[in-house]
């Protein structure tokens, strides 16, 4: 018997059991239940707190680095150097064979217009892909989410994590969140929704549209417990939290999960106090954890089926604060990798340390730009269905 | 519908459910009396909340990492406010309905506030008008200093305009786009320059700041300042329908009914008094339509305040109910943006939804009660909500259920649904079930 025969039979004989009446009464309970993935992966990473991108990806080519930073400026004999211009934080050496294999893409200088210095606001920007001039209150992925329709599992886009994030509602569609597959299951599994019965929701599309996502997320659960157990992860985790969801995501994936999108988020990057350790404890759990991803995915030989996306929602202030941290800023590095990037390498020349606006870098490259090239070339969608209007593709995937 | 199905429906919506023991009050009553009684609790004048200290880390000699302490310090007070309001739309004693204004307007009127002292004032704003007269309560936010810092007005100056303001109070607040040009937006920001506020969270005017040329503006001309702007907004017939149509959203369907909020904007267009148009809704008879009861979804703080009133938690761990709010998606005093929570389906993913239905349980369980539960819960790594330490008081609920046995359903979920459960004989576990319901998501 063929794995993924087996998985769906110990999938249907496990809920067939257990089984609500809810679902019983329910005409989707089967719909999604034998799922297999087709299609690419994205695995989007967010780095909360904005990371200070000139701390991450250090212009240490450049004088007015080193003299806007006395202190918290990385010394040039620590750089990993990538070229004769930038190079990588030292806890980030992980990556660097990723870089040196290919597998990975530097944009520079990536950020928006009239760029906001809110936490809260610019993060929802980001996540909803809308102008800063704007308010929307659907995330992207959300919206993508929207175009593919109906026919997709309710964990065809998947956070990491207790709850979800504006990036992963649509309009008519959720992304589907889940920290741990053992809590899920244990919290749908319980007396009080077991005796409950959806065959009086006609006319009251709000309690019916409660009983679908109650229906939906007892199914996910189910099968993404089963899921959760096919595959153990081989590579070496750091401790914490961002290594478990990674390795998670990795044993989803290699498990060959109906998921496509992926989202999971490190915080703490707020710096503004004594930034040196902290970034760098935060850089390492975070190079250590994608290393470790992308060693299971490429054990499995699927790297080159999937696309890992970094970003933050934004940099920080080019000069140092007095005390040894750094101010919000506004453009900022983002990441890609995989095991199929067109163009890897650096996408774009450094940010220019000269013309600043306010002290801040000017940003090069629209975030939208980067949605557009991971909605269109990666995952086969519409981005301008999604953004609202076209943003040039990056032609690196 | 009957008159009991009636009372129900109303304090639904217009409050946040009724505790056992009110309900054995109102079950006496005609349905006019009850609705009689609702606004009569309005008239009791709403106490004044006091403001705390709100710590000085503007100034500029003071070192970051003081900074940091005092904004954390300063973090813990607006979450008091916002506690303590939640508290109230729970109290029995408070009036529900003026709560449920004050939350309705602090959606329409949606600011993020990260000062204590601006947060109880702009409370206390909303609180005195929010039944009172449209045109007051308006000027009073244009006056009020949280929002002039959240959209801009400080720096609106004679010589380098700000139109934030200026253009959200005409497109979310009064008018919505496409009654108004950009040039208005230009001219209204002009008339609103000067418009700020102190150190101390007073309203403050700034003459040297204030452009006292000619504007144009929808049509007129003069030297006009923020209460003229105000004023002729309300002039346009579109403002009525406006404020209609969002309190039509809100309180009766979310499908709304245009031939309606057209007959509700005429009355309400002669004197914006906001208590007769909620007066003129709930006496109405389409306000008890099928179609218009059971379908709407509370919002979290609908949630979490009505569980706790239904249950009369007497007590309950002020950061539990914040973790609650962020947790389901609405924190008081920090909505997503100035166009408020979008609402209905937007509250529910698979997260929040089985956070919700897990909710009275874990009330429960943390009001150390013995009996097993919720066992689910107890490996449950929201330790947080263990922490709610919650004190209830059970008592009303079973003598509701001792003096009327079959009533709780009807007083817990909304008159049309019904979840088929089996119930238990006993009151509390009987409440739990219900409350555990998706049925008990919606009003």
């Amino acid at each position: 018997m063929k794995r993924r025969d087996f998985l769906r039979n110990s999938t249907l004989a496990s809920t067939a059991i257990l089984t609500p009446n809810f679902l019983k009464s329910s005409a989707i309970a089967s719909a999604t239940r034998l799922a297999s993935r087709s299609g690419k992966i994205l695995i989007v990473l967010q780095l909360s707190g904005g990371n200070d991108g000139l701390n991450t990806v250090i212009p240490f080519g450049d004088d007015l680095y080193y003299q806007n930073r006395p202190i918290l400026g990385i010394p040039k004999n620590e750089v990993l150097r990538l070229n004769d211009h930038q190079g990588l934080h030292p806890e980030l050496s992980p990556l660097r064979k990723l870089y040196d294999r290919g597998e990975m893409t530097i944009i520079n200088s990536v950020g928006y217009p009239n760029p906001d210095r809110s936490h809260f606001r610019s993060m929802d920007i980001w996540q909803t892909g809308s102008p800063a001039t704007e308010n929307w209150s659907t995330g992207w992925i959300g919206r993508h989410l929207d175009n593919v329709g109906t026919g997709k599992p309710t964990y065809h886009a998947l956070e990491v994590d207790d709850g979800l994030s504006l990036a992963m509602k649509g309009a008519t569609r959720t992304g589907f969140a889940m920290s741990q597959p053992e809590r899920l299951r244990r919290a749908v599994r319980n007396q009080r929704l077991h005796g409950l019965k959806a065959d009086h929701t006609a006319g009251n599309p709000s309690l019916a549209y409660l009983y679908k996502t109650l229906t939906e997320t007892t199914e996910a659960a189910g099968y993404l417990f089963e899921q959760s157990k096919v595959k153990n992860a081989t590579a070496e985790y750091p401790k914490g939290a961002f290594g478990k969801d990674l390795k998670q995501i990795a044993e989803l994936i290699t498990a060959d999960t109906a998921t496509n999108i992926y989202y999971a988020s490190l915080g703490g990057f707020d710096t503004h106090v004594q930034q040196r350790n902290r970034q760098q404890r935060l850089l390492a759990q975070y190079a250590q954890s994608v290393s470790a991803l992308v060693e299971d995915l490429k054990a499995n030989n699927l790297f080159d089926d999937v696309l890992i996306m970094t970003f933050s929602e934004f940099g920080r202030r080019l000069k140092q604060n007095a005390s040894g941290g750094t101010d919000h800023g506004t453009a900022n590095n983002v990441f890609l990798m995989g095991g199929k990037l067109k163009a890897a390498g650096f996408y774009n020349p450094a940010p220019d340390l000269t013309t600043l606006d306010n002290g801040d870098l000017i940003h090069q490259v629209d975030f939208r730009r980067c949605y557009a090239t991971l909605i269109d070339d990666w995952l086969e969608g519409n981005s301008m269905a999604v953004l609202g209007q076209q943003f040039a593709s990056l032609g690196v995937v | 519908m009957t008159d009991h199905a009636k009372t129900h429906h109303l304090y639904r919506r217009a409050g946040f459910g009724l505790a056992p023991q009110e309900w054995l009050k109102l079950r006496e009553m005609t349905f006019k009396d009850a609705l009689e009684d609702l606004f009569a609790r309005t008239q009791v004048p709403a106490g004044v909340l006091k403001a705390g200290e709100t710590p000085d880390y503007t100034r500029k000699n003071i070192s970051p990492k003081e900074r940091m302490e005092l904004q954390k310090q300063e973090r813990q007070n607006v979450a008091l406010v916002n506690v303590n309001w939640v508290k109230r739309m729970a109290a029995q004693k408070e009036s529900a309905l003026l709560e449920k204004m004050c939350l309705f307007w602090h959606g329409h009127f949606a600011c993020e506030t990260k000062f204590s002292l601006l947060a109880t004032k702009q409370l206390n704003t909303l609180r005195a008008h929010a039944l009172g007269n449209f045109r007051e309560l308006l000027l009073a936010i244009a006056r009020d200093p949280s929002m002039i810092r959240y959209l801009n007005n400080q720096q609106n100056k004679k010589l380098s305009p700000n139109e934030n303001f200026a253009r959200e109070v005409m497109e979310l607040f009064t008018l919505g786009r496409g009654n108004y040009t950009e040039t208005d937006v230009k001219e209204a920001a002009r008339a609103f320059t000067g418009w700020s506020s102190n150190k101390t969270g007073e309203f403050f005017f700034r003459p040297r700041l204030h452009d006292y040329g000619t504007k144009t503006f929808l049509g007129k001309t003069g030297d006009f300042d923020g209460a003229d702007i105000i004023d002729i907004i309300l002039e346009q017939p579109a403002a009525a329908e406006f404020i209609c149509r969002k309190v039509y959203r809100y309180f009766v369907n979310e499908k709304v009914d245009e031939a309606r909020v057209q007959e509700l904007a005429d009355a309400f267009r002669k004197d914006y008094d906001i208590g007769q148009l909620m007066r003129t809704i709930f006496s109405s008879d389409w306000f008890y339509d099928g179609e218009n009861v059971g379908n709407r979804i509370k919002s979290p703080v609908e949630l979490v305040a009505g569980i706790m009133r239904q249950l009369n938690v007497r007590e309950i761990a002020p950061q539990g109910i914040i973790i609650l709010q962020q947790a389901l998606g609405q924190v008081l005093f920090r909505p997503p943006n100035v166009a408020g929570w979008p609402g209905g389906r937007y509250w529910i993913d698979n997260s929040t939804l089985l956070l919700r239905l897990n909710l009275a349980a874990a009330i429960f369980q943390a009001g150390e009660f013995n009996f097993e539960l919720a066992p689910e819960l107890e490996q449950e790594n929201k330790r947080q909500l263990k922490r709610l330490a919650a004190v209830m008081d059970l008592e009303p609920l079973k003598q509701l259920v001792a003096t009327s046995p079959g009533e709780l359903p009807e007083l817990l979920l909304a008159a049309t649904s019904s979840p088929n459960l089996k119930l238990s004989p006993a009151p509390d576990l009987q409440a739990l079930q219900l409350m555990s319901s998706p049925e008990y998501q919606i009003c």
